[in-house]
């Protein structure tokens, strides 16, 4: 019972992925892609044969399991956020590790950069966590026990970890999924080498990990609590309910990304100092009961 | 016999003062040493103990005849002018000794608060000491420092003996072990200083500071 | 003492010193005189044999005389390759800091004894609550400077990144994995055992000095590209998080939430032995990269995984553990400590709430720049192409050193996935150190859960985690291999330049560089550009250099350096340098002495 979320979660990550490409095609008046090109894309990477580095050592070779296990194995810890941070924190240094390994400029950049990024998000990520777990004295960010949805706490605190999704997704205004421009690419820098099955693994690996993102957001947002003890027409409602909170989310993403440009690198401080500030509130608002 | 003794330490200090040169200053420091002999002799004498005996022994075998012979045997080994180098000559430092005497004799007699037979004694004491620090200061070579400092300790052996009555055996071998050891040392270092320095002119150390 | 304080602190010290020791075997071969090395193993057990004295003596006046050993037997170590000059300075710098804070020791002592009447631990643990409340906190604040600088704390960990660098490595392994841990001891043998937390102002100041710590710690050594001194950083900041421990510890014990002390306690107890373990690997590493590249430049090294693959394993274990991945040590002490933060500022009313978040905000922003900071260091140093003649030559290590690498790269992936038991071995001794009974309290479940009791009770286990974590990845090797493509190997892409080299790598310097700027507020860089050439229109070459100020030394050290020589000139003064005067000086002393005490 307990591995068929998670198996549901895997099925429909690259769907999201596509969801959200196509809200943006849409908005921006364009016919756009079908939605679910993410998965002819994985298919077409998985019969693609492989180019290697020469220069690359089995770190390169070992960093798209590592990543693709660290972004599978999140999916078990969903309800303990803390160990989630460092889990994708594994799969982040061996995607960093594996970019500076082939020995192009364009790895050591994205690498650098990815860094740098996720230094900055994770004491925002964290202090988010705080606020939340003060209202669940949990750092298990899905189990509310009571659902106060005007909760000014947990919306702050929501906002803060979409601006710590941002960073983690690569999405404008920090990263851009779309380009191939080395003035601004992060995470496609890093896996600039990478192509055939690897390539696969690790988008794979990053459309489980925006799911997962999207899932903790739209929890904390949007709380709901566990369907325990329903009927089979609740329960109908319960998921609907479920997976809209994540279409919002996803919406909302989709809405940034076309409002919004994307940031000078170093801007991104501003930006999670922003983020940091947030969460502080949201602390403050846990303390004091709102 | 007392009398004569402190008599002949008396003379043997002013001696050292006057003293411009380091063969004149170690034979001079043989004399009072002699007189300190003299003196514990009485002493030893007076009380009939074995351990006074043995002490004056020491002081004959150690400070008249062992440790001035040392000290001669360095300065003809590294062969250096004999000159003390005075920083004050002879006149000022009698009349400055004549001072210190006059000192030690009323400090000797607050100290003691009694007659003046027994309060002779600690200020011959005392004025030794000041002498020993006298010449340790105003005199230039290593030499003069050496002596001075035996000076010293020939002046607080005295101090003990007359006030204390002696000090137990033990510290006293101790003590006349330390200053033969000193003296071996600081007989090493002038031989040093004077191979590296050709001089044994302390002064001169003064270039070695910070 | 034999407590579990102090044997705790004995196994931590055997397990980095035995290895270290086997290491040095390899080590030392060649590169010193027979005589030298001989010299050198005499040093290093009484290093060790010092060490365990501190940790284990239950007489303050002992500790003070094992403590002096331990001081001046590691400052031979420092200088022991005594050609260098650079080896005479960082000593001359380490045993100028550890005296001053050796004396902030002895005052503290003497306070003790002043109001306990005794040296023995136990009779001035007995006593030392009569002690008044302004003396114990005189007291507190002398012992936290004493032991800090031995620790490293900034500002007081000035002497680290000079002395624990120009050791040899063995020596700098031991040095950052176990001696100043001892100042750790110091801390929580004299702080909470002796004297008793009872203010929450201690704790406060501990956590505001780890927050410190960490994040100058971890920023140097982000800026820094001498391999062994950016380790030497991050010891600073490890000693931070450890701190963070043991100031929640302080905290809570203050606010008598046992079981939350006891916890807090236990997280930094557990960062203190995984670092001990991890820091002495990187360091035995690093010693085994110097020793066959000849420098610890990393922007010369490069390419090494190939030429050495056991120390570049070793490395990545280490780097991962200290970056606090999972399934290794480190992380689970991280965990551990934000736990702390999160559940105990949850029992906690009011608004100190808010300062714990900060606090844990700020232990997760150093495990960010952690793992950027050992993602550089084993990126630039082993991966690529090699950046120099020396990196292209290197060859991997003798067996006895592959021994002590591989020895403490086992204990970094033990201590991690046997987490719940050592937390149950730990809770006994942070119970003895605090004087709580933890009998009764829970810290794991079937010796495989670690669980922090709380609310909603939280539970991990290591072991599961590592199981899922290989399962995933055996998953998409799986997947990998069902589909059978052709992997062709290739160039790098290049842009269509075909002459792609190591000079087109990133170096440590550019990696660190977004932020330099990020933190260009307090490292101030500055660059000086240098153009070469013959005529003004054209310029043959160019030089470029970055640096960042020196904060500390700049700010706080010079001044009150510039201070004590002003001082010395106006004293040297009435120095002539004769002895003369010098004599005078004791006589006239003498006599104003006794006009002085009226004696006559």
């Amino acid at each position: 019972m307990r591995f068929l979320p998670v198996l549901l979660i895997i099925i429909l990550a690259p769907l999201l992925g596509g969801l959200i490409t196509k809200i943006k095609n849409n908005l921006r008046m364009r016919q756009g892609q079908s939605i679910f090109q993410p998965y002819y894309n994985l298919v077409k990477y998985f019969n693609k044969e492989e180019v290697v580095s020469g220069t690359s050592s089995w770190i390169f070779k070992m960093a798209p399991f590592a990543i693709f296990a660290s972004s599978l194995a999140a999916l078990f810890y969903m309800r303990e956020f803390l160990a989630l941070i460092f889990i994708f924190a594994l799969g982040r240094f061996f995607l960093s590790l594996a970019a500076l390994d082939t020995g192009s400029t364009f790895g050591g950049m994205g690498s650098s950069r990815e860094m740098f990024i996720s230094s900055l998000s994770e004491p925002v990520a964290c202090l988010a966590c705080f606020a939340v777990s003060l209202q669940n004295g949990s750092t298990d960010l899905l189990a509310w026990k009571s659902l106060p949805l005007a909760n000014t706490s947990a919306l702050i605190a929501g906002v803060a970890l979409f601006l710590v999704m941002i960073a983690e997704t690569s999405r404008i205004p920090i990263d851009n999924q779309e380009t191939h421009l080395e003035l601004t690419m992060i995470h496609e820098a890093m896996i600039l080498e990478y192509s055939g099955r690897s390539l696969a693994l690790i988008e794979a690996a990053s459309y489980i990990r925006q799911m997962i993102w999207l899932l903790i957001i739209a929890q904390v947002l949007l709380p709901l609590t566990d369907p325990v003890g329903i009927s089979g027409s609740q329960w109908l409602l319960w998921s609907c309910w479920y997976a809209a909170r994540i279409v919002i989310v996803a919406a909302v993403i989709a809405l940034l990304e076309i409002a919004v440009a994307k940031m000078r690198l170093f801007r991104a401080v501003d930006f999670f100092g922003f983020g940091f500030v947030l969460a502080a509130i949201a602390v403050l608002c846990a303390v004091l009961g709102y | 016999m007392q009398g004569l003794s402190i008599f002949g330490l008396l003379v043997a200090t002013f001696l050292m003062v006057i003293a411009k040169r380091t063969p004149a200053l170690v034979r001079s420091f043989r004399y009072q040493s002699f007189f300190l002999f003299l003196a514990t002799l009485v002493i030893a004498l007076e009380e009939r103990q074995l351990n006074l005996y043995v002490v004056a022994g020491l002081i004959f075998a150690l400070k008249v005849i062992g440790i001035p012979y040392f000290l001669q045997y360095t300065m003809k080994k590294i062969n250096v002018r004999e000159d003390l180098g005075l920083i004050a000559n002879t006149q000022i430092s009698l009349l400055l000794s004549l001072g210190f005497a006059y000192l030690s004799w009323i400090f000797s007699k607050q100290l003691m608060s009694s007659s003046e037979t027994t309060a002779i004694l600690p200020a011959v004491a005392f004025f030794i000491l000041l002498t020993g620090m006298f010449l340790m200061i105003f005199r230039l070579t290593a030499m003069a420092q050496i002596i001075g400092l035996l000076i010293m300790e020939n002046g607080l052996f005295l101090l003990a003996s007359a006030v204390l009555g002696g000090m137990p055996f033990f510290v006293e071998i101790a003590i006349f072990f330390d200053v033969f050891v000193s003296v071996v040392i600081m007989g090493f270092f002038v031989y040093r200083i004077n191979k590296l320095f050709t001089h044994i002119d302390v002064n001169r150390l003064s270039r070695l500071r910070g | 003492m034999s407590d579990p304080l102090s044997l705790f602190f004995l196994a931590t010290i055997l397990i980095v010193t035995i290895p270290s020791f086997v290491y040095s075997i390899g080590y030392l071969k060649k590169e010193y005189s027979p005589k030298k090395i001989l010299l050198g193993q005499i040093l290093t057990f009484l290093f060790v044999l010092s060490m365990l004295a501190v940790v284990t003596v239950s007489n303050m006046l002992a500790f003070l005389i094992a403590w002096e050993i331990m001081s001046l037997v590691s400052y031979f170590l420092v200088v022991f390759d005594s050609e260098h000059e650079k080896s005479i300075q960082a000593g001359t710098i380490y045993v100028v800091m550890t005296h001053a804070g050796t004396a902030f020791l002895v005052a503290a002592f003497l306070l003790l004894y002043q109001h306990t009447h005794s040296f023995d631990f136990n009779l001035v643990k007995v006593a030392s609550q009569t002690i008044p409340v302004h003396t114990r906190n005189i007291i507190f604040i002398f012992l936290l400077i004493g032991f800090g600088t031995k620790a490293g704390i900034v500002p007081l960990h000035i002497w680290l990144p000079y002395a624990h660098p120009q050791a040899p490595s063995h020596i700098s392994s031991m040095m950052s994995g176990v001696m100043i841990k001892t100042a750790i001891y110091g801390l929580i043998r004299f702080i909470i055992y002796l004297l008793g937390v009872n203010d929450t102002w201690w704790g406060t100041l501990v956590l505001i000095l780890a927050i410190i710590s960490c994040l100058v710690g971890i920023i140097y050594a982000l800026m820094e590209k001498d391999i062994k001194k950016l380790l030497a950083y991050s010891s600073v900041e490890n000693i931070g998080i450890i701190l963070f421990g043991v100031g929640l510890s302080m905290y809570f014990m203050s606010k008598n939430m046992s079981y939350w002390a006891v916890f807090a306690l236990i997280a930094g107890l557990y960062h203190l032995i995984n670092h001990a373990i991890f820091k002495g690997l990187l360091f035995l590493c690093a010693g085994s990269v110097y020793k066959a590249a000849g420098t610890r430049n990393m922007e010369k090294l490069g390419g090494l995984i190939r030429t050495m693959p056991i120390t570049a394993a070793c490395f990545l274990i280490g780097a991962m553990g200290i970056s606090a991945l999972p399934p290794l040590n480190g992380f689970v002490s991280e965990w551990l400590t934000l736990q702390a933060f999160f559940m105990g500022a949850w029992h906690t009313p009011g608004t100190d709430k808010l300062f714990l978040g900060f606090c844990a905000a700020m232990l997760a922003l150093t495990s960010g720049l952690a793992a950027a900071c050992f993602v550089k260091a084993f990126g630039i140093t082993f991966l690529a192409k090699p950046r120099s003649s020396y990196a292209e030559k290197a060859i991997e290590s003798p067996v006895s050193m592959r021994f002590g690498m591989l020895f403490l790269a086992g204990l970094t992936i033990i201590f991690g996935l046997g987490a719940a038991v050592i937390i149950n071995i730990l809770s006994r001794v942070a119970g003895a150190s605090l004087g709580i009974d933890t009998s009764a309290m829970v810290f794991s479940v079937n010796n495989i859960t670690i669980h922090p009791l709380a609310g909603n009770a939280m539970s991990l286990s290591p072991l599961t985690m590592a199981l899922i974590l290989v399962l995933c990845g055996l998953l998409g090797w799986i997947i990998y291999k069902v589909y059978r493509k052709r992997a062709i190997s290739y160039n790098t892409w290049d842009c269509g330049y075909y002459r792609l080299d190591a000079r087109h790598e990133y170096t440590a310097t550019g990696f660190s560089k977004p932020l330099r700027i990020a933190f260009s507020f307090f490292l101030r860089p500055y660059r000086t550009t240098k153009k070469s050439g013959e005529s003004f229109y054209h310029i043959k070459s160019m030089t470029y250099e970055t640096h960042t100020t020196p904060v500390f030394k700049k700010y706080i050290y010079k001044p009150v350096l510039a201070i004590t020589f002003k001082s010395a000139k106006f004293m040297r003064r009435i120095q002539p340098g004769s002895i003369h005067v010098y004599l005078a000086y004791i006589a006239i002393t003498i006599f104003v002495l006794i006009i002085l005490i009226r004696k006559f």
